[in-house]
């Protein structure tokens, strides 16, 4: 390798490729759709933060004045939970139109995230919005395509080729250079709109930009700054294979269909059909069945409550309910609470593992597709993967067990066993609880959530170099 | 200095060039006559290591192609039946790019000077090589070959489809390296022009070297109907 021939080539395809029109044609238009859907994206954000920031609002107040009442009267009383989106969700929506918004927490039921986009729009979101991040990862490589088909095949047509190896550079330099100019010109005209733009409309939404978010957009640009010049390597490997311009052209389309179109359908079906998962109704009936299982608080005579009833008796050494310190019926609950809590959570996570298994489908078919792999990593790193939103529903269910258990513990002590009904408590009780509030994941649970995308990124710069190398060695692809 | 030893090369059955010996001292001019298909381009193709030999060996300066392509083609230079350059870059760009990719460091100065020695006029220097004519990118293509400095010149119909004055001035630049002791080897269909400007004349046919002369003791007629007898 001689790293000024490589200079020199690539220089050279950077200028050749400005000096025609047809480019720049071709980049007026990804221009404007990436300037809409940015727009779009970011506005559609925008309202949505308002809007639940004014229902999160109204459900907090609603909450707060609640006059004085009975402890379990408010664990009724429900809350309801609203899905923040993360800072750079208007860049990439990833699974934010499908996965639910919002969850109503009340006590013992634990239910789904509820209401997302596309079950209430319309028809357009059905047919896939357009994000920025799907410009980038599936239309900026057609453009790549559509520049670089000829960069190898054009010149052994017209004879170019031979004179270029009668120099001294090497079919490799020439690979190598050739990638590197289609890479930089896509990175000269990409990058820094995505830079612009990432750091725009995040602040924008939020009026500041925090370490991590600055991080998250740091790696964002390098991982696709690697994704293009993984793409412009196999349009250079594949108009070096290709002895005309036409035969380069329908190949990388082919294999564009293939890697863009069929292969990310394809790993979507076979993880539906490797590992099924229970639709929400039967997700939900077996939890009910397997709580009714356990055995009915409200039935004195159920085995599993006469057994809680004899040791707490025997643990205070009274021999009634009524003689207790402490409001037995809140011990009920809260066991009746801990039994379905964790037979949710058992299922959840069950339910969560089918997910998963179905994601790594994807996951390992982005060692035969880049556009997946890039796909993952950019869902993580925005904060819109299938990882986050489990991680919100858990987060949830652990807000709405502590604030369960909270006002049980208010009922065990405030309130007398007899008469139960008839009393209250202040409302000060519950307004000191804490407010809802979602943690995202720290970077390096975020890295490791995206760990396979960039090993699978890494793996196709690396053995692109190989392929490169394999191919400048081969005399038939040099005629 | 070119060699060819028992060189052969076969596709399948088809015998493209057979046991072909052969050499070109400095200073000479070879030329090679011969039908479409006779294994010109074959002879040619395995000087420059595009193809690798069936059997037998292409020597330059004494190193086989085949086994070091890489150092043989720092001491050749190649110029096609049509140079097609970058139409996008101007005769001064194209040559820059190409002798840089070759080593080479040339001020502007000295490229213009190259170009101006191929017989370029001096007003296409800086225009775009897409509006040149056949003959203007020919001389283009000399001069990345005169940079170069390449003992040895492959050309391939270097003059079809150029006008008699081009045809002519290509024929006095190529005399004029022969002088600084570039050995040339040169396939055309152009029997006058080889008559003209090479040291010995080769006819093939069917893969066969069939004959070689002197072509200073042949007329342009004797050699015509020698090539039309032999082919």
């Amino acid at each position: 390798m001689h790293f000024k021939f490589i200079r020199i080539i690539a220089k050279q395809e950077w200028l050749s490729i400005f000096r025609i029109k047809t480019p720049l044609a071709l980049y007026s238009v990804l221009l404007a759709l990436m300037l809409l859907a940015t727009f779009t994206g970011w506005q559609y954000v925008n309202t949505f933060n308002k809007q639940q920031a004014q229902a999160r609002e109204e459900v907090h107040d609603h909450w707060m004045n609640q006059p004085n009442r009975h402890p379990h009267r408010v664990a009724h009383y429900g809350y309801l939970v609203f899905r923040e989106k993360s800072p750079l969700s208007f860049f990439d929506f990833g699974l934010d139109s499908y996965v639910g918004n919002s969850v109503f927490l009340e006590a013992h039921r634990q239910n789904t995230v509820n209401m997302s986009e596309a079950g209430f729009s319309n028809g357009m979101l059905r047919f896939g919005q357009l994000s920025m991040a799907s410009v980038f990862q599936l239309l900026i490589p057609l453009f790549i395509i559509f520049i670089g088909f000829q960069t190898i095949a054009g010149l052994k047509q017209n004879g170019v080729l031979k004179i270029l190896l009668c120099q001294r550079a090497s079919y490799y330099d020439i690979l190598i250079g050739k990638t590197l100019g289609l890479a930089a010109v896509s990175w000269a005209l990409f990058l820094p709109l995505l830079f612009t733009a990432l750091i725009g409309g995040v602040f924008l939404l939020n009026g500041n930009i925090t370490p991590q978010t600055g991080l998250n957009i740091g790696i964002l640009l390098f991982s696709y700054g690697l994704y293009l010049f993984i793409i412009s390597m196999m349009v250079v490997a594949v108009s070096a294979l290709s002895s005309s311009g036409a035969n380069s052209l329908v190949v990388s389309v082919l294999i564009w269909i293939l890697c863009f179109v069929i292969i990310p359908k394809g790993a979507q079906t076979l993880g539906n059909y490797l590992f099924q998962a229970p639709d929400k109704i039967a997700f939900e009936h077996s939890i009910e069945e397997e709580i009714s299982k356990e055995g009915d608080s409200h039935n004195p005579d159920d085995p599993h409550f006469a057994e809680l009833k004899n040791k707490t008796l025997k643990k205070y050494g009274v021999d009634s309910v009524q003689n207790l310190p402490v409001n037995y019926g809140a011990l009920v609950m809260q066991e009746g609470e801990n039994i379905s809590s964790g037979i949710f959570n058992r299922h959840f996570d069950q339910l969560i593992k089918t997910y998963k298994a179905q994601n790594s489908i994807a996951t390992i078919l982005g060692f035969l597709d880049p556009y997946l792999a890039m796909r993952n990593v950019s869902m993580s790193i925005s904060g819109v993967d299938f990882e986050t939103f489990s991680e919100f529903q858990k987060q949830t269910e652990h807000y709405r067990f502590n604030k369960t258990k909270n006002l049980n513990e208010i009922h065990l002590t405030q309130i007398d066993y007899k008469n139960d009904r008839d009393q209250k408590v202040g409302q000060s009780n519950w307004q000191q609880m804490a407010e809802f509030s979602f943690k995202p994941f720290s970077l390096s649970q975020t890295m490791k959530n995206s760990l396979w995308g960039f090993i699978s990124l890494i793996l196709w710069t690396l053995s692109g170099f190989f392929v490169l190398q394999y191919i400048s060695t081969l005399r038939k692809y040099q005629l | 200095m070119l060699e060819a030893k028992n060189l052969s090369k076969s596709y399948g059955s088809h015998k493209a060039l057979n046991n072909l010996n052969l050499t070109i001292g400095p200073g000479e001019i070879f030329a090679l006559l011969g039908q479409n298909g006779a294994g010109k381009t074959t002879t040619i193709n395995l000087f420059l290591g595009f193809i690798e030999p069936t059997s037998g060996i292409a020597l330059i300066n004494g190193i086989s192609v085949a086994e070091n392509p890489q150092e043989t083609k720092k001491h050749l230079a190649y110029i096609p039946e049509t140079v097609m350059l970058y139409p996008n870059l101007t005769g001064l760009e194209n040559l820059e790019y190409f002798s840089s990719l070759a080593g080479f460091d040339y001020s502007k100065q000295d490229l213009s000077e190259l170009l101006a020695t191929a017989g370029l006029q001096n007003q296409a220097f800086k225009q775009r090589l897409g509006g040149y004519s056949k003959g203007m990118r020919q001389k283009v293509g000399i001069a990345i070959a005169v940079a170069k400095k390449a003992k040895v010149l492959l050309l391939d119909e270097p003059t079809s489809g150029l006008d008699p004055k081009a045809s002519n001035e290509f024929s006095e630049i190529l005399k004029n390296l022969t002088l600084h002791g570039t050995a040339i080897l040169m396939a055309t269909h152009d029997i006058f022009r080889a008559r003209e400007v090479a040291s010995r004349i080769g006819i093939m046919n069917q893969g066969h070297l069939q004959s070689v002369l002197d072509a200073g003791s042949i007329s342009a007629n004797e050699l015509e109907d020698l090539y039309l007898k032999t082919v």
